[in-house]
């Protein structure tokens, strides 16, 4: 199917249409190894745009794949098939902040910190915390159920998602959830966009919950000789009750990579777990912090450090928040891939599979990181390798296998906040086998010719590393 | 892998490394107002990358991408990974340029560099010869101010420092920024020439910053030199100050100009974004002269924010950045009713030491 670019410029006017080769190739890849080009990228803004947009694009069974910043890392918006990119940056008013109703409704293309920075003056802020949280649009974070370094004790995006507007495929502006916190009745529509990846409709107004900020704050850190000690003091902090508002665990490869990319002086250690408490009330956050230092003694935790200096603590903070792309820094001729790069698992099972991850590294390989939201069961794990080498490419497709394989036999999950996209469909088809089949049955209801961002999550290639060509130069040695 | 780049081969791993996080998106001038990835630092190595590995053909559109940024290094630290985003950007200019896309403006100042030594072609303009004892280099920048230049002369006389000032040539940085990397490496002789010393006093952020870099010569800034022999005095001023991008990233000169205005009796109102996250004045990296909408547009965000602290004086160390801000502001005051005087920040020092 052509698509009929001067209809896209009639709708949203001609500066927002670009077709060039330039801009396609750009669109073409986000933060994963994938890359394949749109036909056409288009930037509405309005409601009315995004529905004038969909009709047509229904009309012709044309493609089409929401995208915010493109930060995506296991390539939700790269197109497979072609189609138009709905870049929704443009859309990025808030539109109200109800503090009285601790809620905010806003457009898909407003950027998570820049909500954070208009909401601090009435004494709240957005929970969810990615890391890449200062670009990240709320659209993105909606698509993939964002959640980053304080889901410990805030939970994920869907958590506060309390409605949103849709425009369908067919056009239609529908209007989901509700403005309350609580909801019971009926199916629970606008919580089933979140993570939807942009399969079922395009966001164009979010309600979120939020929180008041905290008054009080103080961050640790705990060095471990081995892996098994961190793991088990995650696990005992989590399960004694405390509810800190982060507990990261950072292994080896990521304690070097962030000590080479950005100087923090970490030591040599097995494993290095990070910790914050907030509140209201500055004896209960000194309480529960205690409470942690203790645990981390007991699991045999040194140098442990508890400091609420602001400049101390933003500097493990950023530190922490750069972890993944300071990997490229590990070693000279190896490079990042963001590939099995955010599996949950039983929180008893952490020290587990990081273990288990490493030895798979060893067996195929390549190098592996694990670091990661562990007081929330998360870890990520990233294949540092290079790239220029098809062989390093098979290794890392056996050893995402493998990482999967470990990670279903002891109960975890595919994606803890990431997203499916292509690099993890096999993983996730495999996984969800037993609703792929429901899955597909309301992706039909809602969007029958397929074009709202087809290819992905449950439709997605059965092999990732041929879903798309990989965005890299690899020889074929 | 295509012939035709020769400059960006060079960058290969450093592109790899990139791992397209888009964390440079956050403060990045240009995709700000532009609004598009293509216009944002990732979006420029990615079209570097097509370049280097043949997925692109070089194209006029291409070149006008990459010759939308004002250099302002606020993606340098933004990037975790470290990634050397600009040489990357100035690597694809000079293939592109090799390639034949430069622009007529582009060209026209380097012609005028390579036939009379400045960039505007003219060979009226002269500097303040003077013999002395310490270096002075001068700059393009305040060759075409030598009102400005005099003053700044005068402060260093008052304060001790004889400077010599030879018949200077360009520092180069245009044609190193605009992708002209062959005209420079023959420049490179002529001004060494020129200017044959291995230390130096500066008057322009980005000629500091340039002769380091470019020429290996130990420069310092006007401000550094003079901050600890300056008087107290008491001006009773009250301004925001604006940090020129090559001080605030590129030397990391960020409290000098602060010390010196605190040291004059000058109170400074803080702007939003300022020192290490100051805002570019959207003069720089060529878009000056090749893309005056955007860069107005830049100009007038940075104005507005130096409104909303409230004074009505904006001061800048930069001649460039003074140039560009003084318009917006103009333009500001005839649009929206506020206004904010732009002064550079000699005239206040000058203000203070003229009566010593």
């Amino acid at each position: 199917m052509k698509i009929d670019v001067n209809k896209l410029k009639e709708i949203v006017g001609e500066d927002n249409v670009r077709d060039n080769i330039a801009d396609l190739y750009v669109y073409s890849s986000d933060a994963s190894v994938h890359s394949s080009k749109p036909d056409v990228v288009v930037r509405p803004g309005s409601v009315k745009e995004v529905q004038e947009i969909m009709r047509y694009a229904n009309k012709n069974k044309i493609p089409v794949i929401p995208r915010g910043a493109g930060s995506g890392m296991s390539g939700q918006t790269v197109p497979l098939s072609g189609g138009i990119v709905l870049d929704m940056k443009h859309m990025d008013k808030i539109i109200e902040i109800r503090p009285e109703d601790v809620i905010c409704k806003v457009e898909p293309g407003v950027v998570n910190d820049e909500l954070n920075g208009q909401l601090k003056p009435y004494g709240f802020f957005f929970p969810p915390t990615p890391a890449s949280g200062k670009i990240c649009t709320i659209g993105g974070m909606i698509g993939n159920n964002a959640s980053g370094i304080r889901s410990v004790k805030y939970g994920a995006t869907r958590d506060a998602v309390i409605g949103m507007k849709v425009v369908l495929a067919n056009g239609d502006l529908v209007t989901l959830g509700s403005n309350t916190k609580v909801d019971s009745s009926g199916y629970q529509l606008a919580k089933l966009m979140v993570g939807s990846e942009g399969t079922l409709g395009v966001v164009v107004e979010a309600t979120l919950l939020i929180s008041p900020l905290p008054k009080f704050r103080a961050m640790g850190v705990a060095n471990f000789a081995t892996l098994e000690d961190a793991g088990k003091m995650i696990s005992n902090v989590i399960a004694a009750g405390i509810t800190p508002s982060m507990l990261e665990l950072m292994d080896n490869v990521a304690i070097t990579a962030v000590n080479n990319a950005q100087n923090l002086g970490l030591p040599d250690v097995d494993a290095i777990a990070v910790f914050e408490c907030n509140g209201m009330v500055k004896e209960a956050v000194e309480y529960d912090m205690k409470r942690i230092k203790e645990i981390c003694k007991k699991n045999n935790g040194t140098g442990i450090r508890i400091s609420d200096d602001p400049d101390e603590m933003t500097r493990i903070y950023e530190g922490r928040k750069k972890l993944f792309p300071s990997l490229s820094k590990y070693r000279e001729g190896l490079f990042t891939t963001a590939l099995a790069d955010d599996m949950a698992v039983p929180m008893s099972k952490i020290a587990d599979t990081v273990h288990e991850i490493h030895e798979i590294a060893k067996r195929n390989n390549v190098v592996m990181s694990a670091y990661g939201h562990c007081g929330a069961g998360l870890i990520h794990t990233k294949i540092l390798m290079d790239t220029s080498k098809k062989s390093q490419w098979q290794g890392a497709k056996r050893a995402v296998k493998e990482v999967y394989d470990y990670v279903h036999k002891v109960g975890g999950t595919t994606s803890g906040e990431h997203g499916i996209g292509f690099s993890k469909g096999p993983a996730f088809k495999q996984e969800k086998k037993d609703s792929l089949e429901l899955m597909k049955a309301i992706k039909n209801a809602l969007d029958p010719n397929n074009i709202l961002n087809p290819h992905k999550l449950m439709d997605s290639p059965d092999d990732w590393l041929t879903a798309t060509p990989l965005r890299y130069q690899v020889n074929t040695k | 892998m295509t012939t035709k780049t020769k400059y960006l081969k060079k960058y290969e791993k450093e592109m790899n490394m990139c791992i397209r996080c888009a964390y440079c998106f956050e403060k990045c001038p240009v995709i700000k107002e532009a609004q598009w990835d293509t216009d944002g630092a990732r979006g420029k190595v990615i079209l570097s990358y097509g370049l280097l590995t043949g997925e692109l053909e070089p194209s006029q559109y291409i070149a006008d991408k990459l010759f939308r940024c004002t250099f302002c290094r606020d993606c340098l630290d933004r990037c975790p990974s470290k990634v050397s985003i600009l040489e990357i950007i100035s690597s694809a200019r000079a293939d592109l340029v090799n390639a034949g896309y430069a622009s007529d403006t582009h060209k026209h100042v380097i012609n005028n560099i390579n036939n009379t030594g400045n960039i505007y072609g003219d060979t009226e303009v002269i500097s303040q010869e003077r013999d002395g004892k310490t270096p002075l280099f001068i700059g393009c920048q305040y060759l075409g101010r030598p009102n400005k230049t005099k003053k700044y002369i005068k402060i260093l006389e008052k304060l001790g420092i004889d400077p010599v000032v030879e018949n200077e040539m360009c520092c180069g940085y245009p044609m190193e920024v605009l992708g002209f990397r062959e005209d420079f490496e023959k420049h490179k002789e002529n001004f060494k020439k020129s200017f044959p010393y291995k230390d130096a006093i500066t008057l322009c952020p980005t000629c500091t910053v340039f002769l380091r870099e470019g020429h290996r010569i130990d420069a310092k800034h006007v401000l550094q030199v003079i901050l600890e022999k300056l008087p107290k005095a008491n001006l009773g001023m009250k301004v925001t100050y604006h940090d020129p991008c090559d001080f605030s990233r590129g030397l990391k000169i960020i409290e000098e100009p602060r010390k010196i205005l605190e040291k004059l009796g000058v109170e400074i109102v803080e702007m939003k974004n300022s020192k290490e996250n100051s805002r570019c004045c959207g003069g720089g990296g060529g878009i000056l002269m090749t893309d005056q909408d955007l860069s107005g547009d830049i100009a007038r965000k940075r104005i507005k924010e130096a409104i909303e602290t409230g004074v009505d004086i904006l001061v800048t160390s930069c001649p460039t950045c003074e140039q560009v801000l003084k318009k917006a502001a103009t333009e500001i005051g005839e649009s929206e009713g506020k206004n904010i005087v732009v002064r550079n920040i000699e005239d206040i020092i000058w203000k203070a030491v003229k009566s010593i």
